[in-house]
């Protein structure tokens, strides 16, 4: 493979995790080019014969924690983002809109391994190089995000059947 | 902590667990997780969740795939790709071997005759030095000859590098061999230049001292190359060709021990 269609390849994981971390297609295409722009300046830093995909990953962690301590934006821009891209079913729909609101819920060092991992595009090492943390944090932050997220969820689940029981509807 | 939230968190830091839901269990041990999964509801709600979890968020990042295209990231790719291709090649020339080696070759390259010679030297002054010499050693001349590293081998590959560097150049190849005297193989490269491919093997001893040894196809309108060994600043040299095969081998050494290195070569 060519090191262009690399580029193209990862450009397109990037472009994946981007969405997921900010729900919008605008802002997520914002953080791949800006991922790309400082990837251009920082070529130097990249060593080559190692994987080129960790190496970017970790460029777009960086500039997404600088974004967030710039904008704060995640809890503040929250109500205002617009739904998920919506599946076809209406209950995955639902679920998706659950598992979206307690990933929101997590810190962002759980966040962030449980959305790699979720890609399928990376090993542990290269997710745990890719934001910059030895890999045993990075399973233990893997797993507790995950029991966390699992927790959370069916809070939020049983919540919303309470309300429904509330109501009369079930 | 209450007992509840003890197997919680012993879930959550179960690896085991962790590398079933993601499809990264090894075989020997999958029988042995799936049953655990069938006597233990808890472990087996924990893990059906967290891979649900999973597949909902991949499903929603492929949404990404049927954005439009972004020119602009179009163009950025682009221009990424030309600085890591240009970082790639600089590496690959200022690499910590062929950099010295580099410096190496301006001295030996403006001083052929004015530094001592081992050997023949009434031979070799003012006569032109072979192309597969310069090839190996001089950073500035790869690029000139816009020759290309094809592939790059560590020091546990090389029974597979020497298996492709011989059909690349459709010769048999074998090892340098200098283990013997102390040194252990880091990597072996294969080049592509205007002369035909070149391998070059990178040596280093325990007192760090490195030694590159190259090897290509001997040009058939060449006469051979007797052994020839030259002393340069820091670094002594030393060249021949042999059964159809031009060698070259440089490193820190004295030029006694840079002939003890090609002789345990040649053999």
């Amino acid at each position: 493979m060519t090191l262009k269609a690399e580029v193209t390849q990862h450009t397109a994981s990037l472009r994946r995790y981007a969405l997921v971390l900010t729900r919008d297609a605008t802002a997520a295409d914002d953080l791949v080019q800006e991922t790309l722009v400082k990837a251009i300046d920082k070529a130097d830093t990249w060593q080559p014969g190692t994987s080129l995909r960790p190496w970017l990953f970790r460029i777009m962690h960086n500039t997404h924690i600088s974004d967030l301590r710039r904008t704060k934006t995640r809890s503040d821009a929250a109500p205002d983002l617009p739904e998920p891209v919506v599946p076809d079913h209406q209950h995955t729909q639902l679920e998706l809109k659950q598992v979206l609101e307690a990933l929101d819920q997590l810190p962002e060092a759980q966040r962030k391994p449980i959305i790699l991992i979720a890609l399928r595009e990376m090993s542990y090492a290269e997710a745990a190089r890719a934001l910059d943390v030895p890999l045993g944090t990075f399973m233990s932050r893997l797993g507790r995000g995950r029991e966390a997220l699992r927790q959370i969820v069916s809070g939020i689940s049983k919540g919303k059947l309470s309300v429904l029981k509330r109501k009369g509807n079930i | 902590m209450t007992q509840e939230n003890t197997h919680e968190r012993d879930l959550g830091l179960d690896e085991d667990l962790m590398a079933y839901v993601d499809g990264r269990l090894p075989e020997d041990k999958m029988a042995e997780i799936e049953a655990r999964l069938a006597r233990d509801p808890e472990a087996r709600a924990a893990t059906a969740s967290w891979r649900h979890h999973d597949n909902l968020i991949r499903q929603m990042a492929k949404d990404a795939d049927d954005l439009p295209v972004n020119m602009q990231i179009a163009a950025l790719e682009r221009e990424l790709a030309a600085k890591l291709k240009a970082r790639k090649r600089r590496a690959f020339v200022m690499g910590p071997a062929l950099g010295r080696i580099a410096a190496s070759v301006l001295i030996f390259t403006a001083g052929w005759g004015a530094h001592g010679l081992f050997g023949s030297a009434s031979q070799l002054r003012g006569a032109e030095y072979p192309q597969f010499v310069t090839a190996t050693m001089t950073g500035h001349q790869l690029i000139q000859q816009a020759s290309m590293q094809q592939a790059e081998f560590q020091s546990d590959e090389m029974e597979a590098a020497l298996d492709w560097m011989s059909a690349q150049m459709q010769q048999k190849i074998d090892s340098p061999k200098l283990e013997r005297l102390g040194y252990t193989v880091e990597t072996a490269r294969l080049l592509s230049t205007s002369e035909g491919p070149l391998a070059v093997f990178h040596y280093r001893n325990e007192q760090g001292d490195q030694v590159s040894v190259s090897v290509s196809p001997h040009a058939p309108d060449q006469s051979d190359y007797k052994l020839r060994v030259v002393r340069m600043d820091s670094d002594s040299m030393a060249y021949w060709t042999d059964a159809g095969l031009d060698y070259s081998i440089i490193g820190p050494v004295d030029v006694g021990t840079i002939t003890t290195l090609a002789a345990a070569v040649r053999e």
